[in-house]
C-alpha cells in the first residue's frame, strides 16, 4: 500500500450524482426546442440567454416561478467556485430565494485540484460556447439515452444535478428537494442544460478510483449531505492492522514543513484589499456562520495580530493626514474608514462595512462616483485603497501632549552583575546606541542602580559629572530630587556619556550580594509616572531585602505532578502583579533582563513584563565573553527598534462577531481595549472570536485592528488594519480555508496560559485533544464515503498541525517536567513565546536543521550557491550523519554540531583547536578565522541572522558525543525523536490516528 | 427578651450593610463591564470592602454561635466557611491585571452571596419583628400563645 496518498475527490465520484445525466441531453434534437436550432451554438446561447429562452418554450408546464432563480443561482455559483483566481463576488449580491447558506465568494482553497476551472464562465455570458464540457462519452458505464423522452420524469435528473452542483461543493443547506425540482425540471430546456454542466474532469478520477465508482452506483438519488467532495485532502495510510507494533508508517513520507512558514496567499489574493497576512491572519479565513458549525470547529477561531511589523522596503504602510477634516469614523460603531466601506447616494453618503450603519460623507471628502458606484478620487486616497493605512490622530485622540521616548534604566550592581561582565557590556551598549535613541531631540533619559541601597544620579545638564545619591531607608521610599534623575538626551548628552563611561569603574569592587530590587522598581515607578516610557530593568540575582522579596523555589522536584506545581509559574508575590498594574496605568512599559546562573523567579519577574506589554530576555549563567555578542545585539535592538509608545489597541469584528479572549502581553483596560504602554515591532498578539448572534446573515465578516499610539517623533498616529473574511456555511471550507500558523500560534498560548492554572501535562494533554477533536471532525466529514478506515485523513491546509502540535509539547515551556527544563528556563520561552509572530514561533517549534560540511567545502562564496547545498532535514538523529557538520537554527541560537567523523581540518580551521584533545567546546567562541572556511561559515551565519533581525542568534559548538551538552542543546530539541518519555514523531502520528478513530 | 430584640436589631443593621456592600461590588462589576468605570479604580473600590465585609459577616456567624441561634448560625456558615477558603487561598482580594478574564466568575459568586443574604435579611427581620412584637406584649402584660401573631 502507498504510505501517503493524495486523494483527489471529484465530483464524479458523487453518489447522488446520476450517472445518465450527461446523456439526458445528448439527443439534442429531440427536445422541442433544440429542434428549430443549431445544434451547438444555440445550445450556448439557448442557455446564457436562460430567461426569456424559458418563456419562448411552448411546452413548458409552467413552473413556479420560485424555482427558476434558484436555478440559475446555483448555476451561476456552480462556476463562480470553480475559479481559484476569481475576483471578488460584492458580497452583497442577492442569494436566490431557498438557498441561504450559500455564499457567491466561497472558493476552493488549493489550486490542486482535479477540476480544471471551466470555461464555462463565472456569469452566463453569450460569446462564450459552452461545447467542450464534459463529452459524454467519458463516461464508460452510461447506457446512452438517446430516447429520453423529455415530457416525462426523465429530465428530473439534469435538474437535480444541476441544482446539485453547488450543492456538491459543501453547502450542506442548500439542499434541493430533487422532487421540488421537477416541475422545473419540466422544460425541455432544463434537461438541456443539465446536459452541459457536467464538470469536465468526469472519466480522469473514475479510472484512478475506481473503487469509489463501485460503491455509487448510477442513478441513486442523492441523499442526506455530502459536503466538500470537491475537496482534497490527504491521507496517510497505516498497515492493514492499525495498531500493530509495526504499523507500516513510512517516517519519511510523513509531512514535515521543512519550508519553514508559508503565509497564505489565497486569501489576500481574494480579498485583494485586505491587509498583508504579516498585520493579521486568522486561524481559518472562513468564519462559521452560525453557533453549530462553530461548535464543530475544535481548532480555536481566532487571529494573530502584529500590529506594528516590519514590512519590506516598499510596502510601508501609508500615512494619511484628513488634516482639520478629522478621521471619518462610523458615527455609530467607530470603525475607521476603509476600503470595504461602500459609498451611495451619489457619494453623499457612506455605509459602514462593520455595523451597516449610513454616514455623511463630509463636505471635504466628498468625490463623485463613477459609473460602477466607485469614487473618482480611489486612487488618491490610500484608506479606501490599502488594507493598512496609518491616520495621523488630531488633538481629539490625546488625553495629554504626546509623551516624548523615555528610557530609564534599572541596573543591579551587585557582585554578581560585575562579576559576569553584564554591568560593563550594558553601559557601553546603551552608550553606542546614545544617537539611535529614536525620538531626537525630545528623547529623555535615567539611571538608577542598586544593589542593597539605591542610587540616583543626578545628570542636569549644567553639571560635568554626574551626581550619585544614595538612599538606603528601603522601607519607606523617597525621590531625593524632585526632577533632573530623567534629563533630555541631548542636552545633557555629555553627563550621561560620562556617567556610562564611569559606571562598570565606579562598582567594580562592589562586593554587595543583596538585591533591593522591590524598593528599586517602586524608585524607578516614582520618577516615571509623571511621563511613562520604557523601563529597561538588567537584574542579575534573586530580589533579596525588603518588599518583592522573593524566595528560592522550585528546587523541590516532588512538586511535579501534584496540584501544586503550576503556582511555581506564578508570581509568588502580589507585589509584582500590583506594580505592573501601577506601571502600566500610567504608561510605563517594562522589560526585564535577567542574568543569573541561579534561580530568579522570571515567573515573578516576568510578570512586570507581561502586562505592561514589554518581553523578558533571558541569559542564563552570562558571561560577557560568551554571551556578550548578544545582550548586544538585543540591547541595541531593543533601543533602537520603532517604539509605538502610550498605545492601546482594539479589534473590531463585524455585526455578529465578538473578540473575547486576549492571549499576549498587555494589560486589558476595558473588555475589548489592549492598554499596551510601549510596543514595538517584535511583539504580536492574539486573540479568539466568538459568535453573539446563533446565526450570520452576512456573507462576509470584516475585522479591523486599530492602534492608537504615539510616535516617536511625537506625534499622535493611528494605525488600522483592516481584513475580511467569508462567512460560510460549511464546516469543509473551514478546514480548507484553515492556517496551520495561526493555530498552531493560538494552540501555544492557550497551552502556556494553561500551564499557569494546571500541570504541564494536563497543557500537553489538551493540545492533543483538540487536535485530536479536529482531524476526528474532519474525519467525519469524509471518511464514511471514501472507505478510509484504515487511513488517517487530515486537510491539506492542516497537513502540517500534528508535527507542530508535537513540537509543541516538546518546546521548553511544556517539555517532559522537573529534570527536563530549569524553571527559570521554561518561565522565560513562556513569556517570549506570548509575544512571538506566527513566524518566528513555528521557526522555533520546528527549527532548521541543516548539513553545512559540503558547502564548506566545495561552494563559494557567492550569496546564491548556498541553496545548492542547502536542505532543511527532518528533524531527527537519523539525519545527523556521523561525518557531517550541521547547523541547526531555531531562530534564537544556532547549534552547530560536529559530528565524530568529521575530517578534524574542518573543525580545527573553524574553531582553531584540535577536537581530538577532546577541549571543553562550552568555552570555545566561534569567530572568524583566516581561512575561507570560517569566513564562509561566518558569512552563512550572517546570511541566517539578516532573515531574522529580531534576536542574536549565539553560534553554540558541540560534538557528537560530547554529554550531557549534546542532549541538552541538541538532542532534546529533535522532535521527531523518541526522547526522555516523549512519543518520537511516528507514534504521535499513530496516537492521535488512533484516538481519532474512537468513537470516530 | 431586652437582649434578644437588641441581637437582632443590631443583626438587621448588619444585614443590610451586608446587603448594601455585596451590591455595591456587584454594581462595581457591571460598571466595568459596561466600560463606566476603569479596572483600577473598580477593583480599589471592590478591594477596599472586602476585609470589613469579611470580617462584620464572620462576626456575625460567631454571635450566633454564641448566643445559641442554630437556624441562623447555619444560615451565616456557608458564607463564613467560603470566605475563610477564599482567604486562605489569598484569592479573597480582585487581581487588576486579570480582572476582565475572571470578571464572570466574580459576578456569579457575589450573586450566589447576595441570595444568601437576603436570606438572611428576611430571617432576620422575621426574628425582629416577632421578639419586637413578643416583648411589647409582654410590657403590656398580655400573653401571646405560642401561635403568634403572625
Amino acid at each position: 500500500m502507498t504510505p501517503m496518498a493524495n486523494e483527489k475527490t471529484g465530483a464524479s465520484n458523487f453518489p447522488g450524482r446520476p450517472a445518465a445525466s450527461p446523456f439526458a441531453a445528448a439527443p439534442p434534437t429531440m427536445t422541442p426546442f433544440l429542434s428549430s436550432a443549431p445544434v451547438v451554438g444555440s445550445e450556448a446561447s439557448g442557455y446564457t440567454a436562460f430567461p426569456p429562452a424559458r418563456f419562448n418554450v411552448p411546452s413548458m408546464s409552467s413552473p413556479p416561478s420560485s424555482y427558476v432563480p434558484q436555478d440559475v443561482g446555483s448555476y451561476q455559483n456552480f462556476p463562480t467556485s470553480h475559479f481559484p483566481p476569481a475576483q471578488p463576488v460584492p458580497p452583497s449580491r442577492g442569494t436566490p430565494v431557498g438557498q441561504p447558506g450559500l455564499s457567491p465568494s466561497v472558493l476552493p482553497s488549493s489550486g490542486q485540484q482535479i477540476l480544471p476551472p471551466p470555461p464555462v464562465s463565472f456569469r452566463p455570458q453569450p460569446q462564450i460556447p459552452l461545447v467542450p464540457m464534459g463529452p459524454p462519452q467519458n463516461v464508460p458505464h452510461t447506457p446512452p439515452r438517446g430516447n429520453v423522452p423529455h415530457s416525462s420524469l426523465e429530465p428530473s435528473f439534469p435538474a437535480s444535478r444541476s441544482t446539485m452542483q453547488p450543492y456538491l461543493q459543501g453547502y450542506p443547506n442548500v439542499q434541493a428537494n430533487p422532487a421540488s425540482q421537477v416541475p422545473s425540471a419540466r422544460s425541455p430546456f432544463f434537461a438541456q442544460q443539465g446536459g452541459y454542466v457536467p464538470p469536465p474532469p468526469v472519466a480522469a478520477p473514475m479510472g484512478v478510483n475506481p473503487r469509489e465508482q463501485m460503491q455509487h452506483p448510477g442513478a441513486v438519488p442523492p441523499v442526506g449531505p455530502f459536503p466538500g467532495l470537491l475537496e482534497e485532502f490527504q491521507s496517510l495510510s497505516f498497515g492493514s492492522v492499525p495498531g500493530a507494533i509495526d504499523p507500516g508508517l513510512d517516517s519519511k513520507a510523513l509531512p514535515r514543513p521543512l519550508d519553514g512558514d508559508i503565509e497564505p496567499k489565497s486569501f489576500i489574493e481574494k480579498y485583494p484589499l485586505n491587509c498583508h497576512p504579516r498585520y493579521l491572519r486568522l486561524t481559518t479565513s472562513a468564519i462559521p456562520n452560525s453557533q453549530s458549525l462553530f461548535s464543530r470547529w475544535h481548532l480555536p477561531l481566532g487571529a494573530v495580530v502584529h500590529p506594528l511589523a516590519e514590512a519590506p522596503d516598499g510596502e510601508e504602510v501609508p500615512t494619511v493626514n484628513f488634516g482639520s477634516m478629522g478621521i471619518i469614523r462610523c458615527r455609530r460603531c467607530r470603525t475607521y474608514i476603509n476600503a470595504y466601506v461602500t459609498f451611495t447616494d451619489g457619494g453623499r453618503k457612506w455605509s459602514c462595512n462593520i455595523c451597516a450603519f449610513l454616514n455623511d460623507v463630509p463636505g471635504e471628502y466628498f468625490s463623485y462616483l463613477d459609473a460602477n458606484g466607485r469614487r473618482t478620487d480611489l486612487d488618491q486616497r490610500p484608506e479606501l485603497s490599502r488594507g493598512s493605512v496609518e491616520f495621523v490622530a488630531p488633538t481629539e485622540y490625546m488625553v495629554r501632549p504626546p509623551m516624548p521616548p523615555l528610557y530609564f534604566f534599572l541596573i543591579d550592581v551587585s557582585v554578581s552583575a560585575v562579576r559576569s561582565g553584564m554591568l560593563e557590556v550594558v553601559a557601553n551598549t546603551i552608550r553606542s546606541c546614545l544617537d539611535e535613541l529614536p525620538g531626537y531631540p525630545r528623547t529623555q533619559i535615567g539611571f538608577l542602580t542598586f544593589d542593597s541601597t539605591l542610587h540616583f544620579y543626578n545628570m542636569k545638564s549644567s553639571l560635568t559629572q554626574p551626581q550619585m545619591m544614595v538612599v538606603s531607608d528601603l522601607e519607606d521610599i523617597f525621590v531625593p530630587l524632585p526632577d533632573d534623575l530623567l534629563v533630555n538626551l541631548s542636552e545633557s548628552r555629555n553627563v550621561v556619556d560620562a556617567f556610562l563611561g564611569s559606571l562598570p569603574s565606579m562598582f567594580q569592587d562592589n562586593v554587595n550580594v543583596e538585591s533591593a530590587f522591590g524598593p528599586a522598581l517602586k524608585a524607578a515607578f516614582m520618577v516615571m509616572n509623571q511621563l511613562g516610557g520604557k523601563l529597561l530593568i538588567f537584574q542579575s540575582g534573586l530580589p533579596s531585602l525588603s518588599i518583592g522579596r522573593l524566595r528560592l523555589r522550585g528546587d523541590d522536584h516532588r512538586v511535579y505532578g501534584t496540584d501544586k506545581e503550576n503556582a511555581l509559574r506564578i508570581p509568588e508575590d502580589s507585589f509584582y502583579k500590583q506594580m505592573a498594574a501601577d506601571l502600566t496605568k500610567y504608561q510605563i512599559g517594562v522589560n526585564v533582563y535577567a542574568f543569573s546562573d541561579k534561580y530568579t523567579d522570571i515567573a515573578s519577574l516576568g510578570t512586570l513584563a507581561k502586562y505592561t506589554g514589554g518581553q523578558v530576555y533571558y541569559f542564563p549563567s552570562f558571561k560577557s565573553t560568551v554571551h556578550g555578542e548578544r545582550l548586544r545585539y538585543e540591547l541595541a535592538r531593543d533601543l533602537t527598534r520603532e517604539t509605538a509608545w502610550e498605545a492601546v489597541m482594539r479589534i473590531r469584528c463585524g455585526k455578529g462577531g465578538r473578540v473575547t479572549n486576549y492571549h499576549g502581553h498587555f494589560m486589558l483596560r476595558s473588555t475589548d481595549l489592549l492598554a499596551l504602554p510601549a510596543v514595538d515591532c517584535d511583539k504580536a498578539f492574539a486573540m479568539q472570536f466568538s459568535l453573539e448572534e446563533t446565526l450570520l446573515t452576512t456573507q462576509t465578516i470584516y475585522f479591523q485592528v486599530a492602534l492608537l499610539y504615539t510616535s516617536s517623533s511625537g506625534e499622535r498616529r493611528i494605525r488600522v488594519h483592516t481584513a475580511a473574511a467569508p462567512v460560510v456555511a460549511d464546516l469543509g471550507e473551514m478546514y480548507r480555508q484553515a492556517d496551520t500558523g495561526a493555530i498552531v500560534s493560538l494552540l501555544s498560548r492557550l497551552a502556556i496560559e494553561k500551564t499557569l492554572t494546571h500541570k504541564l501535562e494536563d497543557a500537553r494533554h489538551s493540545v492533543q485533544l483538540r487536535i485530536v477533536k479536529a482531524l476526528r471532525e474532519y474525519r467525519n466529514l469524509h471518511a464514511v464515503q471514501h472507505r478510509l478506515a484504515a487511513r488517517m485523513i487530515y486537510p491539506e491546509s492542516l497537513k502540517f498541525l500534528p508535527l507542530y502540535g508535537l513540537a509543541l509539547c516538546k518546546s521548553t515551556p511544556l517539555r517532559g517536567g522537573f529534570a527536563d527544563a530549569q524553571l527559570d528556563e521554561r518561565c522565560a520561552a513562556g513569556f517570549t513565546m506570548m509575544t512571538l509572530p506566527v513566524g518566528r514561533l513555528l521557526k522555533l517549534l520546528h527549527p532548521s536543521l541543516i548539513r553545512i560540511d559540503e558547502y564548506l567545502e566545495k561552494g563559494s562564496v557567492k550569496a546564491d550557491d548556498f541553496k545548492n547545498f542547502s536542505k532543511m532535514l527532518p528533524l531527527s538523529t537519523e539525519s545527523l550523519d556521523p561525518r557531517g557538520l550541521y547547523i541547526y537554527d531555531d531562530g534564537f541560537r544556532f547549534i552547530i554540531w560536529f559530528s565524530r567523523m568529521l575530517s578534524s581540518a574542518i573543525a580545527f580551521n573553524l574553531l582553531g583547536v584540535d577536537l581530538s584533545g577532546f577541549p571543553d567546546l562550552s568555552q570555545v567562541i566561534l569567530c572568524e578565522r583566516d581561512n575561507e572556511m570560517s569566513r564562509k561559515l561566518m558569512g552563512l551565519l550572517k546570511r541566517f541572522r539578516e532573515s531574522d533581525p529580531s534576536y542574536y542568534q549565539l553560534p553554540q559548538v558541540v560534538r557528537q558525543g560530547e554529554q550531557p551538552r549534546e542532549s541538552r542543546l541538541l538532542l532534546a530539541n529533535l522532535v521527531e525523536d523518541q526522547n526522555g518519555g516523549t512519543s518520537g514523531h511516528v507514534d504521535w502520528i499513530l496516537q492521535i490516528h488512533r484516538q481519532v478513530q474512537q468513537s470516530a | 427578651m431586652a437582649w434578644d430584640l437588641f441581637l437582632w436589631l443590631i443583626s438587621f443593621f448588619v444585614s443590610m450593610a451586608l446587603l448594601a456592600v455585596v451590591i455595591y461590588q456587584l454594581i462595581c462589576l457591571s460598571d466595568l463591564e459596561f466600560d463606566c468605570i476603569n479596572p483600577y479604580d473598580s477593583s480599589s473600590r471592590i478591594n477596599a470592602v472586602v476585609i470589613p465585609e469579611f470580617i462584620v459577616q464572620g462576626t456575625l456567624c460567631a454571635l450566633y454561635l454564641v448566643t445559641w441561634h442554630w437556624f441562623m448560625f447555619l444560615i451565616t456558615a456557608p458564607v463564613m466557611y467560603y470566605h475563610l477558603r477564599l482567604y486562605m487561598k489569598r484569592q479573597h482580594f480582585i487581581d487588576v491585571t486579570e480582572i476582565f478574564r475572571l470578571l464572570n466568575g466574580e459576578k456569579k459568586h457575589r450573586m450566589v452571596k447576595l441570595a444568601f443574604y437576603l436570606l438572611l435579611f428576611f430571617s432576620v427581620v422575621y426574628r425582629l419583628v416577632a421578639t419586637a412584637v413578643i416583648s411589647l406584649f409582654d410590657d403590656d402584660d398580655i400573653r401571646v400563645p405560642e401561635s403568634r401573631v403572625f
